[in-house]
């Protein structure tokens, strides 16, 4: 592990004595202390950081040469995996001229500083994201959302200072609310988890957060981050609510949340360490009404569990989000749901007996949770996985089509949003959009 | 010949406030152990101590529970403050997974 104190203002390595993970379990042969006992006793006495003690280290430019461009930029991508700064997909070496072409969708100067990048502590600008959208190909057309995406990220308020480097494996999801949403082919409808061509934004916006995350906050697998498994870190999840298909009354999320008027453009970023799909729809003979219940109870018995991904923001953060489809979403409003009504239900119904929490160790963890609400709700039998259900987030979105809803399970100490500033150049971009890429 | 010249991705780092100095020798000074209680630490510090104390003439080493213990409580401003008031010369912290 290296890079965990950097964040802090402190260089990025500092005195470590690190082990291999087994001395680390119940019943390990702990001689390795007393075998390398030496190394504590430097770390205290001789150790010295390799870093000055104040100062900026400036990162440079990177030059390739080769016969063909082909060539040059094959060498491109091989020096930038070298250097740990990929994903293992080709990667758009980030030229100057591509990187300006980026910053036409800045709305500040490229200097202009967001924030400092956990673990790690890389200082990230307008410009260093801009670096990393034109690696992950983006357009400039992306850029405010990247950058809200960002500074929401780096709020403290969003938890990311632990899970970046937390073994559960988070990644950020990013619902942007707004029209830029479809301005921008942010996809909100069929797929819009998953590759797209006609809706790429979201792919490349969540690319370009992974990146940051990697080669500025320094969450290398195994090095700046001990996530087991990564899943959906490739792209992170990056949509649009379908507000297209909001039923009438229902509110977006961003309203809803984070009291954003409804066609403002914004932002709300939230972590999550699951994805699955919930088979939603009867498969009978079933009254609209019975569809709808037996539906609410499948998704509300499937995050009835003890594994507590939800501890995390027990208080104020999510125990996950639910993404209805438009045409769900529509039908269940007709009979009088509404997303607050979906919540309890949610809430009521997804609560963990006492005695399943007892049989799978659960209380060790809530006892020793550094908040008051998660330790004293021990007492509660059945206890909820969330300490109200306004945690639960519920968005419309997803494909017209009634069979499935999706579960994000959380792993979110905060939901953070932000609202959306656009470049003056906006429609000049969404022009050449629709000319480079066809019509929307 | 084709040249492609960009941008190295991993932003500036800025180093604001030094790590505190080392000391010269162990003999003779004052330690304490910052503990989260996890990952064996209830085993691997005890044993740590016992190792410091065989080693080294007069030095003291502070029990485990002589500071808060616990991932809640031991990155706050009010354990920072109780390790400074108890004079220690050098603190280990322990242990990360």
């Amino acid at each position: 592990m290296t890079n965990a104190v950097a964040g802090l203002g402190l260089a990025p390595d500092a005195a470590m004595v690190t082990f291999p993970i087994e001395m680390f379990l119940p019943g390990s042969d702990i001689s390795p202390v007393e075998t390398r006992k030496r190394e504590f006793y430097d770390g205290l006495t001789r150790w010295r950081s390799a870093f000055g003690a104040d100062g900026v280290a400036e990162a440079p430019m990177i030059r390739v040469e080769n016969a063909s461009m082909e060539g040059a930029f094959s060498r491109a991508n091989d020096l930038m995996l070298a250097n740990r700064w990929g994903d293992g997909l080709p990667l758009w070496p980030p030229t100057r001229e591509r990187v300006s072409w980026i910053l036409r969708g800045a709305t500040r100067p490229r200097g202009h500083r967001v924030g400092i990048f956990p673990p790690r502590g890389g200082v990230t600008t307008v410009e260093t994201c801009a670096i990393a959208l034109a690696m992950a190909g983006g357009r400039p057309e992306y850029l405010p959302v990247l950058v809200a995406a960002v500074d929401a990220f780096l709020d403290p308020a969003s938890g990311s200072a632990q899970l970046q480097a937390a073994s559960g494996s988070a990644f950020p999801v990013v619902i942007v609310n707004g029209p830029i949403g479809a301005q921008i082919r942010l996809n909100s409808g069929f797929g819009c988890l998953g590759p797209d061509p006609q809706r790429p934004a979201g792919a490349s916006i969540g690319r370009a957060l992974r990146l940051l995350q990697q080669n500025v906050g320094g969450a290398l697998p195994g090095i700046g981050t001990m996530a087991n498994y990564g899943g959906v870190r490739y792209t992170n999840v990056v949509f649009a609510e379908d507000e297209a298909n909001l039923p009438p009354g229902w509110a977006t999320h961003a309203t809803e949340r984070h009291a954003i008027a409804p066609d403002q453009n914004s932002i709300s970023l939230a972590f999550a360490n699951g994805a699955t799909n919930i088979r939603r729809r009867g498969a009978k003979k079933e009254t609209p009404e019975e569809d709808a219940l037996q539906g609410m109870y499948r998704m509300a018995d499937f995050m009835r569990v003890p594994n507590m991904p939800g501890l995390s923001g027990y208080e104020h953060g999510t125990p996950g989000i639910l993404m209805l489809p438009g045409v769900v979403a529509n039908t269940m409003a007709r009979l009088g749901w509404t997303k607050a009504s979906i919540r309890e239900f949610l809430w009521e119904h997804s609560r963990v007996p006492a005695e399943h929490l007892r049989r799978a160790g659960c209380p060790a963890w809530l006892e020793i949770d550094s908040s008051k609400v998660v330790r004293e709700s021990i007492a509660l039998d059945p206890w909820p996985i969330t300490a109200s259900p306004d945690n639960f987030i519920v968005v419309v979105a997803g494909g017209g089509h009634p069979t499935n809803s999706y579960w994000l399970q959380g792993y979110s100490p905060g939901v953070v949003g932000r609202t959306l500033e656009l470049p003056p150049a906006f429609d000049e971009l969404l022009g050449e959009a629709e000319r480079d890429l066809g019509p929307r | 010949m084709a040249t492609l010249e960009f941008h190295d991705p991993s932003g500036a780092i800025e180093v604001k406030r030094p790590f505190a100095p080392r000391v010269p020798s162990l003999a003779g000074k004052r330690l304490g152990f910052v503990s989260n209680d996890q990952w064996q630490a209830y085993r691997t510090l005890p044993r740590l101590k016992s190792l410091l104390e065989a080693d080294y003439s007069g030095i003291e080493v502070l029990p485990l529970d002589a500071f808060p213990q616990g991932n809640a409580v031991i990155g706050s401003e009010e354990t920072a403050a109780q390790v400074k008031q108890s004079g220690v010369d050098a603190v280990i912290i322990g242990n990360a997974a």
